[in-house]
């Protein structure tokens, strides 16, 4: 995890700015799979042309970063700059070979898909590491709780609480909602 | 069901996300289970067919078993967490609902048990093999969650 990580998406805008090259890099490894995902179960854009869109939206973003109103807006506007590149990608396609239009209409559910899945990283982002290494841990590497008690060395009984009640924070955050009880976010 | 029938209990949705998980858990490692093990019998009838001085024989075999080994192991693991998360409910969900708890736990008892009689019997594997360790322990553990909760609430 880069020392830029829990930088806000505003406070990476601002530096990007003022030319921080290490800004640049994590704007990109955090945007990277969100454009790519877009791209890949929105749009389900060959190889080729995901290649083609990802190489477009950066230089887009990277030249166009001024023309951005609002800084904590970056995710939408990047979804916007992908999308819009995306139905270029596939119009020109639709030069050679017909669209689908009932295809693009089952696009927006993955796309829907692609958003809820990125709201979550975001929320998640924002909890304690100690919650998001537990959650990964459990959801994602499919540790036992024997494992990751062991692991993190804590007691085996406490675990499932514990993913149970950072899984109550993430559906705070997510929610938009402050937990008044222990003063924290996450 | 016992997480969910508790709206007073602020962790359950938690709770219930986990059980939900582990429950498509046990599907999906039940398949794979039965997959890996038929192919497991295949290298089995296989080797029979093939001269004993083969080299590659015994390490094909091998090979099959140590997958077909991992399924099982995975779902007594699996048995215990799912007696752990039992045993949290039953202990801060509605006391209508503590003796379906016990039950939950009760049930995943018997499939650490049954995953490990797989592990220990099926597989060939040896008393010291750390697998059988593993499993037996996940059995053990699942079993004592079962006892407690289960005595608590006759």
């Amino acid at each position: 995890m880069s020392g830029m990580s829990s930088v806000s998406d505003s406070d990476l805008v601002r530096r990007c700015r003022d030319g921080d090259q290490g800004a640049w890099n994590e704007l990109v490894e955090r945007y990277s799979r969100y454009v790519y995902a877009i791209a890949v179960r929105g749009f389900r854009l060959p190889d080729d042309d995901v290649e083609d869109v990802f190489q477009d939206v950066f230089t887009r973003i990277y030249t166009r970063l001024d023309t951005l109103r609002d800084d904590s807006a970056l995710r939408p506007w990047i979804a916007q700059l992908t999308r819009r590149r995306c139905l270029d990608a596939l119009a020109n396609k639709g030069r050679e070979t017909p669209v689908d239009e009932a295809g693009v209409h089952e696009e927006s559910a993955d796309l829907a898909d692609v958003e809820e899945a990125f709201a979550v990283r975001e929320a998640l982002a924002t909890l304690s590491e100690n919650c998001q290494d537990i959650l990964d841990r459990f959801f994602a590497r499919d540790q036992s709780y024997k494992t990751i008690a062991d692991e993190l060395d804590i007691p085996s009984g406490t675990i499932a609480s514990r993913i149970a009640r950072c899984l109550g924070k993430l559906r705070s955050q997510l929610e938009g909602r402050y937990d008044p009880e222990d003063g924290s976010r996450g | 069901m016992v997480s969910r029938c508790s709206p007073e209990w602020r962790d359950a949705p938690g709770v219930a996300a986990q059980a939900n998980l582990i429950s498509e858990r046990a599907v999906e490692l039940a398949h794979t289970d039965a997959t890996v093990w038929d192919e497991a019998l295949g290298a089995l009838r296989g080797a029979e067919n093939t001269p004993a001085e083969d080299p590659r024989r015994d390490f094909a075999l091998e090979k099959k078993l140590t997958a077909a080994a991992a399924a099982p192991l995975e779902i007594a693991t699996l048995g215990a967490d799912a007696a752990a998360l039992a045993a949290l409910a039953g202990e801060h969900c509605e006391a209508t609902y503590r003796a379906d708890a016990a039950a939950a736990a009760a049930l995943a008892a018997g499939g650490a048990t049954a995953a490990a009689h797989l592990v220990r019997v099926n597989l060939g594997v040896r008393p010291s093999d750390p697998r059988l360790a593993r499993a037996l322990a996940s059995e053990r553990a699942a079993h004592d969650v079962a006892e407690r909760l289960l005595e608590s609430t006759r």
